[in-house]
């Protein structure tokens, strides 16, 4: 699997390169979306697939169609070549953070011990994957503190207002697709969601999932921009937040631990969360794509 | 019997991985966008089926079938969606510079 692994190594950075020197707008978008999947591909080769299924779902597709949706906007780059003092700037700061990252790697060598430790601890945490058990339980307050950035992301969105062109359909073709599509969308999401419990899945993914199959029928002209109520969007936006935050302080009027949840109900407050949290970063993805507020 | 589904499996991969290069050959030597499409639409799409019906007989399992259809669905779907829009941009844009010369 080496020979697999090097391939897989050196397309990530070709695509990366692609992205970078592509004159045109559409072309370094299309070479980014590339070098998503790729790094998916790698994440999945490190043995994280949690990571791989968030990095497909959110840094492969919903990032891919935010940036396709901005490329026109976005003048051809120059063809003027930039000036040899940022040449050398950039070359310097990439070699400091890798020589930095190859440091870490050599310099500490014994940095797993949290394995063991959520091992140890996993048959408490209500859940049986690893990784869910550390996102939800373990260390929920950073997981609640997350939500509070991509919430924070959307009110700066809607303050700043920016113009958001307006969604063209896409033709006849696209309302087949997304009927076929949404149901599917759905029914995966709520699969992933259940499956975070077990084995790779969970809110982030699950939601992400989501957002693509509201965004296929949003492009397929079948909803009006207008019409897609926002107001309902962002309070299904703030759900998650507020749920999140409402768990926390009733964990903390039950056990005295901020989201330290009582024993033996924690799978079934975690699902809570997370269900929440899925409909939450769905909600927060679609206004992200269409616009969090209507501009006059 | 299992030997056997597993050499047909690997055949169909085989057969799937050829369809897939012939496909990005087309892309690579064809001389305009229409006919790069119409390679990559349906090549693309057979190969992603050879390639699962081949891990399929491979995994030999119900579940593992199911994921699988799931994506080749998927990719049929899309890969034929995604064709069409191409298109019907290109054909959109060509028009348009037409009309306005």
């Amino acid at each position: 699997m080496m020979l697999f692994d090097s391939v897989i190594a050196a397309a990530c950075l070709g695509a990366a390169a692609m992205a970078l020197f592509a004159r045109d707008r559409i072309a370094a978008v299309a070479a980014f979306l590339v070098m998503g999947l790729l790094v998916a591909l790698s994440w999945l080769r490190l043995g994280a697939p949690d990571v791989a299924l968030a990095e497909a779902a959110i840094g492969a597709g919903l990032t891919g169609a935010l940036l396709l949706r901005s490329a026109r906007r976005v003048p051809k780059a120059s063809a003027k070549a930039l000036p040899p003092a940022q040449w050398l700037g950039a070359a310097l700061l990439s070699l400091a953070v890798s020589g930095a990252i190859l440091w870490t790697a050599l310099i500490v060598e014994t940095a797993a011990i949290y394995p063991a430790l959520v091992n140890e601890a996993l048959p408490e945490s209500g859940v049986e994957n690893p990784v869910t058990a550390v996102l939800l339980n373990f260390r929920a307050w950073d997981t609640l503190l997350e939500i509070a950035v991509l919430f924070a992301a959307l009110a700066v969105i809607a303050v700043v207002k920016p113009v958001h062109p307006r969604i063209a359909p896409l033709g006849p073709m696209m309302l087949p697709f997304a009927r076929v599509v949404l149901p599917l969308t759905i029914f995966l999401a709520g699969h992933l969601l259940w499956q975070g419990g077990h084995a790779p899945g969970g809110a982030f993914q699950a939601g992400a999932i989501l957002a693509g199959g509201a965004i296929a029928l949003g492009l397929s002209g079948m909803v009006r921009p207008i019409r897609w109520g926002r107001a309902a969007l962002a309070g299904l936006a703030i759900l998650g937040l507020g749920a999140f935050v409402v768990a926390a302080l009733a964990a903390e009027l039950l056990t005295g631990a901020l989201l330290g949840y009582p024993a033996g109900a924690a799978k079934a407050w975690i699902l809570a969360i997370e269900s929440a949290l899925t409909l939450s970063i769905a909600a927060t993805l679609l206004l992200l794509f269409i616009g969090p507020a209507e501009r006059h | 019997m299992t030997a056997l589904l597993h050499s047909a499996g690997l055949v169909l991969m085989i057969a799937g991985t050829a369809f897939l290069a012939v496909a990005a050959l087309g892309v690579w030597r064809l001389p305009d966008l229409l006919s790069r499409l119409h390679v990559l639409t349906k090549a693309d799409t057979a190969g992603v089926a050879l390639i699962a019906l081949g891990a399929a007989c491979l995994a030999q399992s119900f579940t593992a079938t199911l994921s699988l259809l799931l994506c080749t669905l998927l990719v049929a779907l899309s890969g034929a969606t995604t064709g069409h829009l191409i298109a019907r941009d290109h054909l959109d844009f060509a028009s348009s510079q037409e009309d306005s010369p």
